[in-house]
C-alpha cells in the first residue's frame, strides 16, 4: 500500500485504485492528464492527478436539484389544470340552479332576493372566466411540437376576427406592417395577438382605439411590437403586468381575469423571446414580444 | 312518421344535479317521450345488452353519453357500443364537461355522432338539448333498431 499527501488530503492507494482518504473509506473521481515534456534532452510524461470528487458531487446535486424543480413545475401545470377542469363541472351546477330558481320562481322573489341572484350569477360567470383562461393557461405546453413555418400575417388575421364584435363595437382601427412569415406555433401565437389587441382594444382612452402592430428583426430573431393610443400603463406597473392574477383596474371598470399577460409572456418565452411594454398614463402603450429565428 | 312512434334515450349520467337538469330541460321538448337513466359505464353496458336488471330494457334511439363515469369511461363505453354489431347503428351524442381538443378528436375518431359540450347557463343547456332533439328527430331519420 502506497501512500501520498496533496493539500489537505492524505491518499492510501492500493494496487493503483485510492481507497482511503484522511483514514476513511470514499468513492473518489479523479481526473488524471498527462503532458509529453523533454527534460534535459531526456523524453519525459508529467502526469496530473487530480481529485475532482467534490467538483462531481456538487455537479450531481445540480442536475438533482433541476431535476426536481422541472417535477414541481410540471406538477405544478398538471395541478393548474386538474384544479381548473375539475372546478367546471361544480360550477355549472351552481350557475344552472340558480338560473332555473330565478327562471321558475321569479314572481316570488322580491327586488333583494333578485338582487341576490343576480350577485350569484355574476360570480358563476367571473369564476367561469377565470377557469377557462386558467386551462387556457396549463395548457401551454412548451414541447414545441406546434412549431412550424407559419403566415403570421394569417395568425393576425385570425386573431382579429376572434376580436371582431370588439373591433366594431369601440371603431377600433388596426394597421400592419409586412407580416413575416416565421417558425412558430400559430395557435399560440394567434392567441399572443389577440390578448395584446384585446388589451388594446379594452384600454382605450377617450378616442377609437389605433392600433398598429409593427415588425422589426435582428439577425437572430423577430420583433413584433403593438402600440396603441388607449389610457396607458404607469411605469412602475410595466413588470407587473405579466405576473398571472395582476389586475391594475376594478373589475367595474375593466373586466379581465388577469391570466392574459401572463399567458402572452409565456407563448413568448416559449418561443424563445421575451415581452415588454413600453408607456406611460396618458400616453398609449406599445407592447413588444420577441420570436427566436432558430428553434 | 316518427312522431307517432315512442322515442326513448338513454343518458349515461353519474351527477345527480345533471340526470336533473337534463330532465328539466326535455319538459320543454315535445318529441322525446321517455328517458331512461344509468350513472356508471359498466350499467350502460348492461343496459344495452338487456342484461341483469335491465332484461325488459328498450332499444335506446339515441344515446348521450357522459365521459367521466364510474367503473367505466364514457370513452370506453362509446367504444364498446361502435364493436357491437347489434349496437353500432345506435347514435351517441356525448354529452360532457370537457372542453379538450383532445377529447374531441378522440370521441370523434371512436365514432361518436357529435360531442356537445354541456353549456353554463341553464337555457343555453336547454337551447343544446332542444338542438339535439330537433336535429336527431325532426331532421335526420333513424333506423329502426330492435
Amino acid at each position: 500500500m502506497d501512500t501520498f499527501k496533496t493539500g489537505n488530503n492524505h491518499y492510501q492507494v492500493e494496487a493503483g485504485r485510492p481507497l482511503l482518504v484522511n483514514g476513511e473509506r470514499q468513492d473518489l473521481t479523479f481526473l488524471l492528464s498527462t503532458t509529453m515534456l523533454k527534460l534535459k534532452g531526456e523524453p519525459r510524461v508529467l502526469a496530473t492527478l487530480q481529485d475532482v470528487t467534490s467538483l462531481k458531487r456538487d455537479e450531481a446535486r445540480r442536475k438533482g436539484a433541476l431535476s426536481r424543480l422541472k417535477r414541481s413545475n410540471e406538477d405544478l401545470e398538471q395541478f393548474a389544470f386538474v384544479a381548473s377542469h375539475d372546478l367546471q363541472e361544480p360550477l355549472r351546477m351552481i350557475a344552472s340552479y340558480v338560473d332555473l330558481l330565478a327562471e321558475r320562481y321569479n314572481d316570488r322573489f322580491d327586488d333583494d332576493g333578485r338582487e341576490f341572484i343576480n350577485f350569484a350569477l355574476e360570480g358563476a360567470e367571473r369564476m367561469q372566466a377565470l377557469t377557462d383562461d386558467l386551462l387556457r393557461y396549463s395548457r401551454l405546453d412548451g414541447s414545441g411540437k406546434g412549431f412550424q413555418l407559419v403566415d403570421a400575417g394569417q395568425c393576425l388575421d385570425a386573431a382579429l376576427d376572434n376580436l371582431r364584435l370588439n373591433i366594431q363595437e369601440t371603431g377600433a382601427k388596426v394597421t400592419r406592417d409586412k407580416i413575416p412569415e416565421i417558425k412558430a406555433d400559430g395557435s399560440h401565437l394567434t392567441q399572443l395577438f389577440q390578448n395584446l389587441i384585446g388589451n388594446a382594444i379594452k384600454f382605450h382612452g377617450k378616442e377609437p382605439p389605433q392600433i398598429h402592430v409593427g415588425v422589426g428583426e435582428t439577425a437572430s430573431e423577430w420583433e413584433f411590437s403593438v402600440a396603441d393610443n388607449g389610457i396607458g400603463i404607469s411605469p412602475d406597473q410595466h413588470e407587473r403586468i405579466f405576473l398571472i392574477f395582476q389586475r391594475l383596474h376594478a373589475r367595474g371598470k375593466y373586466p379581465g381575469t388577469g391570466i392574459g399577460l401572463a399567458t402572452s409572456r409565456r407563448i413568448a418565452e416559449q418561443h424563445g423571446g421575451r415581452i415588454w411594454v413600453e408607456s406611460a398614463p396618458g400616453k398609449g402603450s406599445r407592447f413588444f414580444f420577441t420570436i427566436a429565428k432558430e428553434l | 312518421m316518427q312522431e307517432s312512434s315512442p322515442v326513448n334515450i338513454l343518458l349515461v349520467e353519474d351527477n345527480p344535479a345533471d340526470v336533473r337538469l337534463t330532465r328539466e330541460a326535455l319538459k320543454q321538448c315535445t318529441l322525446i317521450n321517455s328517458m331512461d337513466v344509468v350513472m356508471d359505464g359498466e350499467a350502460a353496458m348492461r343496459y344495452l345488452s338487456r342484461e341483469g336488471e335491465f332484461v325488459e330494457a328498450p332499444r335506446p334511439d339515441l344515446i348521450l353519453l357522459d365521459l367521466n363515469l364510474p367503473l367505466k369511461s364514457g370513452q370506453e363505453v362509446l367504444a364498446e357500443i361502435r364493436q357491437d354489431k347489434s349496437l353500432r347503428a345506435i347514435p351517441v351524442i356525448v354529452l360532457t364537461n370537457s372542453k379538450s381538443q383532445q377529447n374531441i378528436l378522440k370521441n370523434y375518431s371512436l365514432y361518436c355522432n357529435c360531442y356537445v359540450i354541456k353549456p353554463v347557463r341553464f337555457d343555453q343547456y336547454v337551447g343544446a338539448v332542444k338542438a339535439i332533439e330537433e336535429f336527431w328527430f325532426s331532421v335526420a331519420s333513424l333506423p329502426k333498431l330492435n
